[in-house]
């Protein structure tokens, strides 16, 4: 497993909004996570990626425990400097790109793996190339952010969490702050990274995309996973009511 | 007098205008970022010190300030202010700026959107170079115009040296004007200081067209 997040538990002043939620994702895998709003999908993607911190349970990535329930039942964090470590196996593309709009694509993709992660300027240029030429987007490396369209500007922020090398990359609805039109050529590069066998979990609105691409739907409703499973079954045969119910908006 | 020596004391009374100026703006710049960061200190005494500080420059006279400065050492410990003129000016313009400046780096510190910190930890950078390398370059730019407006604040501000009768060009100008019954002085300091704005306000279009190529 890359990633194992046992019996989360969160809340925010008194509201909890994950509830003892357990899964795992194996390397290569693909997982859609959908969900009404307020469900605590975003919630759960920023403890997994150390952007929270949970009250309780366990975040293991690669067998190593990053977070773990203490004696007295609170959630105990390694020291920060191993933390960093935990941080440089997971990326986040955020909904709003969260692009460096001072610095040009390329050095959005390079300023990290030089300055953190201390490779030469070189490797990391060459990596932030592969990676535009991959996006389709190479033309784009002197441009800034706001030279680029929406559907390009997420295209570089995928670009920049891949430069990092992550073991596993997590999308918070990546194409909800997209033109309809513009969705399309982010979800292909998702797509593309899927083929590729890139372990990632995907926030989701688009149900015929994680009925596609993904190995595994979860569906997560008031801070709990009401329903998981193979995407045929949970999209075309959902067992629970709120499954239904939910999937059913998306029907028409 | 003839005029060429009353412009020849006059222009190095400018040069000590822009001596106040530029030690000012040397000293309150980094220590306007220092106090807005403390204004953010986990620390309650540390923000509450901060937050009279600021409250006690801004509501009162920097003229009022420059004299407590000068004349506080000698009422409150009985030490000589020999020499202390100058040190006492400079101390008095510095932590006002200061004060101004760190309300200008606060407000844009605060208005970079909090998703640029977000995509900085995930990617890993320390607090520090978080700050460095992403926050500050967006904050430097947009406090530009505010900035701009203090510093220009502080060209015309310098003449409130005279209080300590620092030899800077507005004293000159008052102290010439009156020993030689003469207007012209005045009209000579106005000179000095509007050409000094239009350095100085040129200077900072040139700032902030360098910044322009990014919004
Ligand atoms: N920082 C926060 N402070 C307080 N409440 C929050 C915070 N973040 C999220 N919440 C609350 O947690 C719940 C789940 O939010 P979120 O994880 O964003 O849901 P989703 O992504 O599924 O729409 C919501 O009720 C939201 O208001
Ligand atoms: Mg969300």
């Amino acid at each position: 497993m890359i990633i194992e997040m046992k019996n989360i538990k969160k809340s925010f002043g008194g509201h909890d909004v994950l509830k003892d939620i357990s899964f795992g994702v194996d390397s290569g895998e693909v997982v859609s996570i959908i969900g009404p709003s307020g469900s605590g999908k975003s919630t759960l993607l920023r403890c997994a990626t150390f952007l929270e911190t949970i009250d309780g349970g366990e975040i293991i990535y690669m067998d190593q425990k990053a977070a773990y329930t203490g004696t007295d039942g609170k959630a105990v964090y390694v020291q920060p400097n191993e933390l960093r470590k935990f941080r440089s196996y997971c990326g986040l593309v955020f909904q709003q790109f969260n692009l460096f709009p001072h610095y040009s694509v390329l050095k959005n993709l390079t300023d990290a793996p030089i300055q953190v992660q201390k490779r030469s300027r070189e490797e990391a240029e060459e990596t932030a190339m592969e990676l535009l030429e991959k996006m389709g987007i190479a033309d784009k490396a002197k441009a800034y952010p706001y030279q680029l369209s929406g559907g390009q500007q997420q295209r570089v922020a995928i670009a920049r969490a891949l430069a990092m090398k992550p073991e596993i990359l997590f999308f918070d609805e990546p194409t909800s702050a997209l033109d309809p039109e513009l969705t399309g050529e982010v979800l292909k590069v998702i797509r593309q990274l899927a083929d590729e066998k890139m372990t990632m979990v995907v926030v989701t609105h688009e149900m015929p995309f994680a009925k596609a691409v993904s190995n595994r739907v979860i569906f997560m409703d008031g801070g709990v996973i009401v329903e998981q499973g193979d995407p045929k079954d949970v999209f075309e045969n959902p067992q629970e009511e709120r499954t239904k119910r939910f999937l059913r908006v998306f029907e028409r | 007098m003839t005029l060429s020596t009353m412009f020849l004391t006059m222009a190095a009374g400018m040069l000590r205008t822009c001596g106040i100026f530029a030690l000012t703006l040397l000293g309150s710049l980094p220590l306007g970022m220092i106090v807005a960061l403390l204004k953010k200190s986990r620390f309650s005494a540390v923000r509450a010190l901060i937050d009279i500080y600021i409250s006690v420059i801004r509501g009162t006279p920097l003229m009022l300030q420059l004299l407590v400065w000068y004349f506080g050492p000698y009422y409150l410990f009985g030490w000589s202010i020999r020499g202390w003129r100058f040190p006492s000016l400079i101390i008095g313009f510095v932590l006002n700026y200061a004060a101004y400046f760190a309300e200008i780096y606060r407000g844009g510190i605060e208005s970079i959107p909090v998703g640029q910190y977000e995509a900085a930890e995930v990617l890993g950078y320390t607090k520090a170079k978080a700050f460095m390398r992403i926050i500050l370059p967006q904050v430097i730019k947009r406090i530009m115009p505010s900035v701009t407006n203090e510093v220009i604040t502080l060209v015309k501000d310098t003449s409130l040296a005279f209080t300590l009768a620092y030899q800077e060009v507005f004293s000159l100008a008052k102290q010439i004007s009156a020993s030689q019954t003469s207007f012209m002085p005045f009209v000579i300091a106005g000179v000095f200081y509007f050409i000094a704005n239009y350095a100085v306000a040129f200077g900072m279009k040139r700032i902030e067209k360098a910044l322009d190529y990014y919004r």
